[in-house]
């Protein structure tokens, strides 16, 4: 089946928010991409529910460099009229923040659908060839929707790629590892349970290029892998399964 | 990996320094914390008041076992569960005119549930039965350590005329010109020591069976485990996390989230738990590691902290430190005051980082954090690089004779190397730089030493352009810019490997012009000297003039050095003629069309006019038999 694509994509920040750094609002970014954000980043390219993105690998092509930069969050709290003290006209609409991001970033990235087992109203819609051409293209044109990196502020760039292809920065350096990382989210749409949960796993770069482990290898307990429960959360995916919908036809007569 | 891991790792290969009190702030036991104690009370094992000290603030500084709650308080009534202030430790602290909540029956309550689950603590069972007599401050009072009126109400102010007995100097009373009370006698933090024959550790805040036993008390309090985001473990979570990690005085935390409006992560998630947890032990390790290698290695600038070390617990050099401090700063031998010449710094350096070699192990992670905050009570990671031993070493050591030229840092500090980043922001944005951007200059720096990264150009530029200007600036301030700027502008073009000593064979346009600007000025001044006359140079003045425009520049330095070339002609004649050849010489060496040219001049002239001039310098100058009756500079 084909059902490969292969995708450069570069921008001037990313910001792949270490969870550690979030909760607090001093956000700083980890070195290298989690799954998810990639996922993501092939959904915008293109994406029809029913198929479920899987990303292979990524390949790291410029240094890592880290850079920060001073916020002005939002403060939801202080919005007019202030919530802590109505008498107050108006809080400050912001606070301060350091924010850490990376760099002038550049990744290569493989990736490939799966039909999604959950949603079978969709099963006609099953034509791996259709799905592959117009995924293919949608990188040529550089994807549907915007393309960020890790957060909405860090713009990216699509562009198609052979994988491997090009002088990385990270050639023949070796193997590093990252401890334990974020890896994605099993949202309920896509696993078929009421729940959700987050997957971590220790990442190893070696020479530039991280393998990702399949979220499916995630469900058997395993040293370098976590899947943790979060909470209970109710699938929404989107119902309408096209022309068939019940009295779609008749409208159009 | 990530830096809390980093951390942790760090805490575990150095438990030997846990407490150590050869350090200013120790790597604190977990779940334990440092106070400054003002009185240390002395009893018995039966709980018998013996005597009370009143402490000097050098050794006032204790540790003592916290709760998560109690580490964390503002105000408020979570005791620490063994040594605290009379407000929590002294039932009769109301009695005495304490104005605050008395906490008394919290305290006893913790002390208790402690003393129930390790019976074996009898130093915990000695302070349980002393302070359940319910006279601690009666006892200070008799024993002279805090002063009371008609033994009811402490004083709250030393009025009398006599000399104010200790506490008074550690806790003054009275009131601020705000109004607000200062900390007064009933604010006091007290220590125990419990003293029996044979005990050698009677001091309870240094016996390590306690800290054990509070570890193991307070683990055993948390039932609930969960997945740590740290280690990937199912453990025990922590509910928050230590603060006073840059200083005593430091609220600001890493990791924190207390609040739920801020939309910081809510949206899939909704409480903070959710989002992410941290073992317990896991956090306090590392932030404990962090605060000891600040207080011990790190450099504090304001709200920045940056801190360099080896996760093994070797030393590593200060990625901050300019080379006279690099190799001299940590030495009890006074450095030599001045003509250190390049050779021997190469060499002291080398050996400097074969010491460190020495005790780093080439595949020893060593890690670099840079650690800012924007607002009191959060802390952001603004740097973090991990690097191995041996790359780390051979970073620094490539920086430090990389960006290396001959600097002026005041007469006694002249020397061949690299400034620190802080010298550089100074002369790049002057002296009265805006805290901010000095920060952030210094952040940018870090990557150019940690990572061999270049140095950004605007940096250069800007060095550059200021060591171009000494109108308005003092001489010694224009030195060290000209210093940093050669040095800058040296390791910005490493490719062209410029020597530090004049080179007579480059024909590079900039570099001839700089050495012609300090022929010039070598010839007015030795001109002005002989004519008795003190006064700045027309090439000092021009300067600036001469890296925009040198052509025309150099025709008005020129045709202005006639009269002082007269001047000289009779009574210097074998230094005029000396300098004329090689003004000559210079010009010979230009390209043609180059020397015609207006076009401004980059830094490089600056490296030609620093090597010039030190090479007229009178030591060995060109004209030896002048040598003996001139002194000048």
């Amino acid at each position: 089946m084909r059902s490969r694509i292969d995708f450069k994509v570069t921008g001037r920040f990313a910001l792949f928010t270490d969870p550690l750094t979030k909760i607090g609002g001093e956000k700083c970014s980890y070195h290298i991409p989690t799954y998810e954000a990639l996922k993501g980043i092939a959904k915008s390219i293109y994406w029809k529910p029913t198929f479920v993105w899987v990303i292979d690998k990524v390949r790291v092509m410029r240094r890592i460099r880290t850079q920060s930069k001073s916020m002005k969050p939002l403060v939801f709290h202080g919005i007019y009229p202030s919530e802590k003290d109505p008498a107050k006209k108006q809080e400050p609409f912001n606070t301060l923040a350091i924010y850490t991001y990376l760099a002038d970033v550049e990744y290569q990235v493989q990736a490939h659908f799966e039909w999604n087992p959950y949603r079978n109203d969709l099963a006609d819609d099953r034509d791996p060839d259709k799905h592959w051409h117009v995924a293919k293209r949608m990188v040529e044109k550089g994807g549907r929707q915007d393309v960020f990196l890790g957060t909405r502020e860090c713009q990216g760039y699509v562009e198609p790629c052979a994988f491997g292809e090009g002088k990385g920065e990270y050639d023949g350096c070796g193997e590093l590892a990252y401890g334990l990382m974020f890896h994605g989210f099993d949202y309920p749409d896509e696993t078929g349970t009421r729940e959700l949960h987050s997957r971590f796993w220790r990442p190893v770069m070696k020479d530039g290029v991280v393998l990702f482990p399949e979220p499916k290898e995630f469900l058997q307990q395993s040293s370098d892998k976590a899947r943790e429960f979060v909470r209970e959360m109710i699938p929404n995916p989107p119902s309408s399964n096209g022309l068939r919908e019940e009295g779609l036809l008749d409208e159009l007569d | 990996m990530s830096w809390i891991e980093k951390l942790y790792q760090t805490y575990e290969n150095n438990t030997d320094a846990i407490g150590s009190r050869s350090d200013s702030v120790p790597l604190l036991p977990i779940c334990h914390t440092t106070q400054n104690a003002h009185i240390s009370i002395s009893i018995d094992a039966d709980g018998n008041f013996l005597r009370a000290t009143v402490l000097p603030k050098l050794g006032a500084r204790t540790i003592i076992p916290a709760t998560e709650d109690s580490a964390g308080r503002t105000s408020g009534t979570t005791p620490h569960p063994l040594c605290d202030k009379l407000q929590y430790v002294a039932a009769d602290y109301g009695e005495y005119g304490g104005e605050k909540d008395p906490c008394f029956d919290n305290y006893i309550e913790l002390l208790k549930k402690w003393i129930a689950m390790d019976n074996l603590q009898w130093k915990l069972k000695a302070v349980a039965t002393y302070v359940e007599k319910r006279k601690v401050i009666a006892d200070l009072v008799k024993a002279s350590a805090l002063y009371a009126e008609d033994d009811s109400r402490l004083i709250d102010e030393w009025t009398s005329e006599n000399a104010a007995p200790e506490i008074f100097r550690l806790l003054p009373g009275g009131y601020d010109n705000k109004g607000k009370k200062k900390p007064w006698q009933a604010d006091a933090f007290v220590r125990w020591s419990v003293e029996t024959p044979g005990d050698p550790q009677p001091e309870v805040w240094l016996d390590q069976g306690l800290w054990r036993s509070w570890e193991n008390y307070y683990g055993s309090l948390k039932s609930t485990k969960s997945l740590c985001f740290v280690t990937g473990a199912e453990i025990p979570l922590a509910d928050q996390h230590p603060a006073k990690i840059r200083n005593d005085g430091d609220k600001a935390k890493l990791i924190s989230s207390n609040d739920l409006s801020g939309y910081t992560f809510r949206g899939r998630f909704t409480s903070a738990d959710e989002a992410c947890g941290v073992g317990f032990q896991v956090t306090q390790k590392a932030h404990s590691a962090l605060r000891w290698l600040i207080a011990r290695q790190g450099r504090r600038d304001g709200e920045q902290a940056v801190v360099a070390w080896a996760v093994s617990g070797a030393d590593v050099p200060d990625p901050q430190a300019d080379t006279f401090s690099f190799l001299f700063g940590g030495e009890q031998t006074a450095p030599p005051k001045v003509g250190y010449t390049a050779q021997e710094i190469g060499a002291a350096l080398s050996k400097r980082i074969a010491g460190y070699t020495a005790k780093l192990k080439s595949t020893d992670d060593v890690v670099v954090i840079g650690l800012d905050s924007a607002t009191p009570g959060r802390m952001a990671i603004s740097y973090y690089r991990e690097l191995t031993g041996s790359e780390f070493l051979e970073r620094i050591e490539s920086w430090h004779t990389g960006c290396c030229w001959q600097q002026y840092f005041g007469k006694d500090r002249i020397f061949f190397g690299a400034p620190a980043p802080r010298d550089i922001a100074e002369v790049a944005y002057g002296r009265r730089i805006d805290e901010k951007l000095r920060k952030a200059t210094i952040e940018r720096l870090l990557p150019c030493i940690v990572d061999g990264a270049l140095i950004p150009r605007d940096l250069v530029e800007s060095c550059i352009r200021r060591a171009s200007n000494r109108n308005g600036i003092e001489y010694w301030e224009w030195e060290k810019a000209l210093g940093i700027a050669c040095a800058l502008f040296r390791y910005h073009h490493k490719e062209r490997s410029y020597p530090m000593a004049l080179d007579r064979e480059l024909r590079s346009r900039d570099y001839l012009y700089g050495r012609l600007l300090a022929l010039a000025e070598r010839l007015e001044e030795r001109a002005l000297y002989v004519g008795g006359e003190k006064r700045s140079t027309s090439a000092e003045k021009l300067m600036q003039r001469f890296a925009d425009r040198p052509y025309s520049t150099w025709r008005v330095l020129e045709t202005g050095l006639t009269p002082y070339k007269v001047r000289l002609n009779g009574k210097r004649h074998g230094f005029l003629n000396a300098v004329q050849q090689e003004i000559d010489a210079v010009c010979d060496l230009f390209e043609r069309d180059d020397f015609s040219s207006d076009k401004r001049l980059s830094g490089e002239f600056l490296l030609g006019y620093h090597c010039q001039r030190a090479a007229l310098r009178p030591v060995a100058g060109p004209d030896a038999t002048d040598k003996s009756e001139d002194s000048d500079n």
